[in-house]
């Protein structure tokens, strides 16, 4: 820098050179590749997000066997209960 | 509403290939951006392109929330990603002033660009990467210090505070015999 020359004056100077500065050839199709490729999910990805999904559904189908399943078991005792009693009166 | 704004109205309502159509409007300024920042136009392009993922992220995940114009807030994840990687860079202590070849520098146009750019990278490299950024964003971007505090997500107080000491810093290197 020459003693004359200002600090804003050769920034300015260099903001007119670089001024034709631009993405080198293809770039524009790059910046397309990467964000294809992240836009991609891989196998884990996949089965997560379908995973997701199928989550409340699993949910109320867990309740509901759940639910049935107590069902069942309090009927089975009240029929063992029954033929406990008939065995009894016998 | 500007096309730009239009565009990210596209990519919002599902529209990929709109994204392409930033990419085109914005890659110019950006990578110009870039290379100021980072002294050469390999790592601005590897800067911008970055940004531009992370642009796209943000606006498919909806997390854009448009406080700021589409174009002040490019400006701000490049300048952000120029910033971290010039820092990452001087922590493995590489040089920045070292010739790098770029492929695709070609014409009259591009020689005096790289020249410049080459000076610029060599003046500019020892001032901290945000002091840089802020000299650059206000005397060849052409912004006000309102302007670079929402670029750089700062107060204006603080963005003044780095230019003066920028130029104080220049000011002492040539004052050095």
């Amino acid at each position: 820098m020459t003693d004359r020359e200002d600090i804003d004056q050769r920034l300015a100077r260099l903001a007119g050179a670089t001024h034709t500065l631009g993405p080198s050839l293809g770039f524009s199709a790059r910046v397309m590749q990467a964000i294809d490729a992240e836009a991609v999910p891989g196998f884990w990805e996949n089965a997560w997000f379908s995973s997701r999904r199928l989550l409340p559904v699993a949910a109320i189908a867990a309740a509901l066997a759940v639910g049935w399943a107590v069902q069942v078991d309090r009927s089975v005792d009240d029929e063992l209960a029954t033929s406990y009693a008939a065995v009894g009166f016998e | 509403m500007d096309t730009l704004e239009k565009a990210v109205d596209r990519v919002l309502a599902g529209d990929r290939a709109a994204f392409q159509q930033i990419v085109d409007t914005t890659s110019q300024k950006l990578v110009r951006l870039g290379a100021r920042i980072m002294g050469n136009r390999a790592d601005a392009e590897d800067v911008v392109q970055e940004a531009y993922v992370k642009a796209y992220r943000a606006l498919t995940a909806g997390d854009f929330d448009r406080r700021s114009s589409t174009s002040t807030w490019l400006y701000r994840i490049v300048v952000n990603g120029a910033i971290d990687a010039k820092r990452s860079r001087s922590r493995r202590h590489e040089t920045t002033d070292e010739v790098q070849i770029e492929p695709g520098w070609d014409g009259a146009a591009f020689a005096e660009a790289r020249v410049a750019l080459s000076e610029l990278d060599e003046w500019l490299a020892a001032l901290p990467p945000d002091q840089r950024a802020a000299l650059v964003l206000q005397s060849m971007e052409g912004l006000n210090n309102t302007e670079i505090a929402q670029v750089m997500g700062v107060s204006e107080g603080a963005v003044e505070q780095r230019l003066v000491r920028a130029r104080a810093a220049l000011r002492s290197r040539r004052e050095q015999p």
